[in-house]
């Protein structure tokens, strides 16, 4: 590498770094204690029903529907959301009859198999929830959504730059040296690189997951205006009598796709189905496959379905984000080696930082400058 | 490959690896998960273990050697 690229790297590493440093300590801060959000809202009492007792059947989703509507008589329901891990817990969402969004109405989470309604909390109201949203959005919504994906891919452009710095610097020096007898600025580089250098594939991995989840607006948004709606598009058939139950329609779309699990359901006017169509949409179930969805659009009038496709690519990217920004797929034990990589990726971020903070040629400039005021001070005086 | 990036090239195998077992399975891909991962964490403390200041005592007591 020419001395000139290692300087331009080095200038990204430093201003990458520094411009996400603030956020990135909060998200390490919030990220630490959300990767045991299961565990803390059990403690808190914050977790949702999820009790049946083994063998109990399902309650029918036309008899969940309508518990939920019961709720709230003015709205309909719009889309059912099923827990992947949580086989009893179910979302629906109501909405206002002429709505394909889901801005105006409000979900409902129903126990599956007994049926019991548990009013969903405003964030604000519960721990996890205050974290989350600090996590996820810095409590600013969608723009703060953006920017924090904005700096998730900072980070991955400081992870990648310091792998490139890293080399050049250790030419002479060996792995994981801690050199804490020379001064502040040494310590905290070797302690930078020593504690950058082993946990950079998770970083780079949780970050870019990170960034990849903030966008996830923008990616399903795509999905939806471009590949959902051609397919909803040759299928353009008004609605003209009633609907089959939505039972009939969920076993329709799993009868398509043999040995998968529903995820989502999409009523007809839904921007996620078609005008007289619903859009059932599966997953598998290792944990693997529970990241790759599948839709099939059935019609609401016969229950036939009328085409079935796979998601795109970058869909599949989307889902897989998930368990490997959470750390949440490989038990308890995983769940704490994400935690402890968190913190030594927070300790990157303070080290970092503070070998900024004591960088030599702001220190020579600053006492270079001092010194020629003194003397340009002395002239003066002599002059004087 | 120079020794500047023997052991990092080795803990970024054992990262990227790490990272997809629990994906591919459950048992002994968790347990595969859990161990290759543990390895960058431990890298990490063993080195700060050995050099951290003060501690020298307790590695190695007097007429230890």
């Amino acid at each position: 590498m020419t001395p000139a690229s290692l300087r331009g790297w080095r200038l990204v590493h430093r201003w990458t770094s520094l411009i996400c440093s603030a956020n990135l300590l909060i998200l390490c801060v919030t990220g630490l204690i959300l990767v045991f959000h299961h565990e803390i809202q059990h403690l808190m009492g914050e977790d949702l029903d999820s009790s049946y007792t083994e063998g109990q059947a399902r309650l029918p989703l036309q008899s969940l529907v309508d518990i939920a509507q019961k709720a709230d008589p003015a709205l309909v329901p719009k889309m059912l959301s099923f827990d992947a891990e949580d086989k009893a817990v179910n979302y629906i969402y109501l909405g206002k009859p002429e709505e394909s969004g889901f801005d105006l109405g409000r979900w409902v989470v129903l126990n599956g198999f007994t049926g019991a309604n548990q009013m969903l909390k405003q964030p604000e109201e519960t721990l996890v929830g205050f974290l989350l949203k600090l996590h996820v959005d810095l409590f600013t919504g969608f723009a703060g959504q953006m920017f924090v994906g904005v700096m998730g891919l900072l980070f991955v452009v400081s992870t990648v730059s310091g792998l490139v710095v890293y080399g050049p610097f250790m030419k002479k020096l060996a792995f994981g040296i801690l050199r804490f007898g020379r001064g502040t600025r040494i310590g905290n580089i070797d302690l930078h690189n020593l504690f950058g250098v082993a946990t950079l594939v998770w970083a780079f991995v949780v970050g870019l997951t990170g960034a990849i989840l903030s966008f996830s607006p923008l990616i399903t948004g795509y999905w939806q205006k471009t590949e959902l709606a051609a397919m909803t598009a040759r299928h353009p058939e008004p609605m003209t009598g009633s609907m089959v139950s939505i039972d009939r329609v969920a076993a329709a779309g799993l009868a398509a796709f043999p040995g998968k699990d529903l995820a989502f359901i999409a009523y007809p006017g839904n921007e996620y189905a078609g005008s007289r169509h619903f859009s059932v949409i599966v997953r598998g179930h290792t944990e693997l496959t529970q990241r790759l969805l599948s839709v099939a659009l059935v019609d609401a009038e016969t229950g036939v379905v009328a085409e079935a496709a796979g998601t795109p690519w970058y869909m599949t990217v989307l889902m897989l984000s998930g368990p490997f920004h959470f750390g949440d797929y490989g038990g308890l034990p995983l769940q704490i080696i994400w935690a402890l990589f968190t913190i030594v990726t927070g300790m990157v971020t303070v080290t970092g930082f503070v070998v900024w903070l004591k960088r030599p040629r702001a220190r020579a400039a600053a006492a270079g400058r001092g010194a020629a005021d003194g003397k340009m001070q002395d002239k003066l005086g002599s002059k004087a | 490959m120079t020794g500047v990036w023997r052991i990092p090239a080795a803990l970024a195998a054992l990262s990227v690896f790490g990272l997809a077992a629990a994906i591919l399975g459950d048992g002994v891909w968790d347990w595969l998960c859990w161990a290759t991962l543990s390895v960058p964490l431990a890298a990490c403390a063993v080195k700060l273990w050995r050099q951290w200041p003060g501690l020298s005592l307790l590695r190695s007591p007097p007429g230890a050697n």
